[in-house]
């Protein structure tokens, strides 16, 4: 038997990134519906948003996705990662994996990755720029301060929101992100 | 010169610039193989007369299939989806838009229309939704401002809901760009002025702005140098075809500069203010522009400082340390608002509180300015500022600009210094 025939099976860089991407975008997902009933300026800007309002942000040209959506009473709600088949308002979408990797493992921050054009938005800005803000605030409370400072311009002073609370909903964050 | 470590940068516009630019426009539609041209304008350029050389300059070997004098100072969708019926009735098969930003905006809100089929602009919101070449476009500017005769975004007003809608796509680039001093000859010094800064403007953000590269800075530092040495010279002096024509290369040049690197604060601030209170755009630009760069000091400081070399010359940067030269490029934009000011007998504004329409009317009464920050959080050119903006950080700085006071830089939430690109 020759060895070398049978060539160890590696799973390829690419392979791995795919994977460490999507369980972000889940996890991020998750948050984001969780944080929506616990922090109140999340739950604002989704309030300001039309009823039934769904939105996917992924990479293009295959996915990963993440889909968010209001429900029709309002309640924010995680939607999964196939956008087929679900009516979407806005699209946000990063134009490759190389450039999605280097956003979720924040070598490039959210700001520069928009200023290198390095993301598609197909849908109102203006709601665009929402869950961009929505954005920032769940990285704030799912990340530590020293990887959330890279990704975001500036890291919100925690004096404008008490520290108990801003415990207390981290915590609550998290166990949603992860249970319910 | 800093070089991003990546960065997209995009102009194909063909650019006549000169005297006799007009006499150009036949030939140039026949190589894109257009013979029944539609001119789009508003009622100030055709009253001044303009129509008639535009037309004078064409009609001997074009058909003009029609021409639609009625764009309103805010281009709306409603406009946009009329002019589309008309070019369609009357068989035409380009556009000659001749105008500033108003009627430039309508012109390629149309030529979305016209091209890709539809009746209602609204159907093509956001960004993704043009793919595909359109019909030939010729901009003709006659305001040395907006530089949309280089830009790839049309902005247009919907004002059933008080917003402006902005539909960026590299198709919206116009064809041609004319550049012909006898376009702006007839423009007033009172808006002369406020359209000058709005170059000047868009040449300082997209130096400073996250989007930066070195060819958007190479057309920023030459837009301000042109504007600084030729602005408040023609507004003394209307007739001075040479400094018009050096102001109509200014606002292209700023043009090609921020169409691909954006803008941020100034803009950002001056589309909410003009959507909240209808003050014309340029005069928003005059009064935010120092704010915006000294909103930046902590992030770009550097990046300003290099500024003043354009804005005051050789000897001048010379003499100023490296440290003040921010600060000192800053007092110098206040210096030249305060000389058009001057210049004008007081119609071109410095702060907020002193902008009034024709009949004396204050047009941005003090409790609009939370309206006009809500506004400003939800508009796209914010995401190029260095510096974060929120809800409090854009009163705050609407605040001193009501006012026209320095900004109190202790009050900029910072979020660290310096800024990679
Ligand atoms: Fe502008």
């Amino acid at each position: 038997m020759n060895i070398n025939k049978y060539p160890e099976i590696k799973p390829g860089v690419k392979y791995i990134k795919k994977i460490y991407i999507a369980v972000m975008l889940f996890i991020v997902g998750r948050a984001m519906q969780a944080a929506s009933r616990i922090d109140k300026t999340i739950k604002k800007e989704f309030e300001d948003l039309p009823d039934g309002f769904t939105f996917s942000l992924g990479i293009l040209p295959n996915g990963p996705y993440m889909i968010v959506g209001k429900n029709e009473k309002g309640k924010v709600k995680y939607m999964g990662w196939n956008p087929a088949g679900k009516k979407l308002d806005l699209k946000m979408g990063i134009k490759n994996m190389e450039v999605a990797f280097l956003v979720f493992s924040f070598q490039e921050s959210t700001t520069v990755a928009f200023a290198h054009d390095r993301f598609i938005v197909d849908g109102d800005l203006t709601n665009a720029l929402a869950i961009v803000r929505v954005l920032d605030l769940v990285e704030v409370y799912l990340l530590p301060k020293i990887i959330t400072k890279l990704a975001v311009k500036r890291y919100p002073k925690w004096s404008e929101l008490s520290p108990v609370r801003k415990h207390i909903n981290r915590i609550l964050i998290y166990v949603r992100t992860f249970t319910v | 010169m800093i070089l991003p470590s990546y960065y997209e940068f995009c102009c194909r516009v063909k650019t006549i610039s000169g005297q006799k630019a007009l006499e150009k426009i036949p030939g140039a539609l026949a190589r894109m193989n257009s013979f029944r041209p539609m001119i789009i304008t508003d009622k100030g350029v055709s009253g001044a007369g303009l129509i008639k050389l535009v037309s004078g300059a064409v009609g001997k070997k074009v058909k003009i299939g029609a021409i639609y004098d009625d764009v309103p100072a805010d281009s709306d969708y409603k406009v946009v989806n009329a002019i589309a019926k008309i070019y369609r009735s009357k068989g035409c098969d380009s556009i000659i838009v001749v105008g500033g930003g108003s009627p430039i905006d309508t012109a390629k809100g149309v030529n979305i229309l016209v091209s890709l089929g539809g009746n209602n602009l609204l159907d093509y919101c956001g960004s993704g939704s043009v793919k595909q070449k359109l019909k030939p476009l010729i901009a003709v500017p006659t305001t040395s401002g907006t530089g949309s005769e280089m830009t790839l975004v049309a902005v247009i007003a919907d004002k059933d809901r008080n917003i402006k809608m902005a539909f960026p796509s590299y198709f919206l680039l116009p064809d041609i760009a004319v550049l012909d001093p006898r376009m702006t000859k007839t423009l007033p010094p009172f808006l002369t002025a406020p359209t000058g800064m709005d170059a000047f403007t868009h040449a300082c953000e997209a130096y400073i702005g996250l989007a930066k590269n070195p060819l958007s800075d190479t057309s920023a530092l030459q837009a301000i140098q042109l504007v600084s040495q030729n602005l408040l010279k023609v507004v003394k002096n209307p007739n001075d075809l040479n400094g018009r024509l050096a102001l109509a290369n200014a606002s292209a040049l700023a043009g090609l500069s921020f169409s691909n690197s954006m803008v941020g604060l100034v803009h950002n601030l001056g589309h909410a203010t003009g959507g909240v209170c209808h003050v014309p755009h340029g005069a928003c630009m005059s009064i935010f522009l120092p704010y915006g760069l000294e909103y930046n000091f902590h992030k770009v400081g550097d990046l300003i400082g290099d500024l003043l070399y354009p804005i005051a010359g050789a000897e001048v940067f010379a003499e100023t340390p490296k440290k003040a030269r921010p600060e000192k490029a800053v007092a110098c934009i206040r210096q030249l608002n305060q000389d058009l000011h001057d210049a004008t007998g007081g119609r071109h504004f410095r702060n907020l509180k002193e902008i009034t329409d024709r009949s004396g009317k204050q047009l941005v009464p003090k409790e609009t300015l939370p309206l006009i920050a809500k506004t400003a959080i939800g508009d796209g050119s914010k995401v190029y500022n260095t510096e974060e903006i929120t809800y409090d950080d854009a009163l705050m700085v609407l605040e001193h600009a009501y006012e026209g006071i320095p900004l109190n830089r202790k009050l900029i939430k910072k979020g660290g210094k310096g800024q990679k690109f």
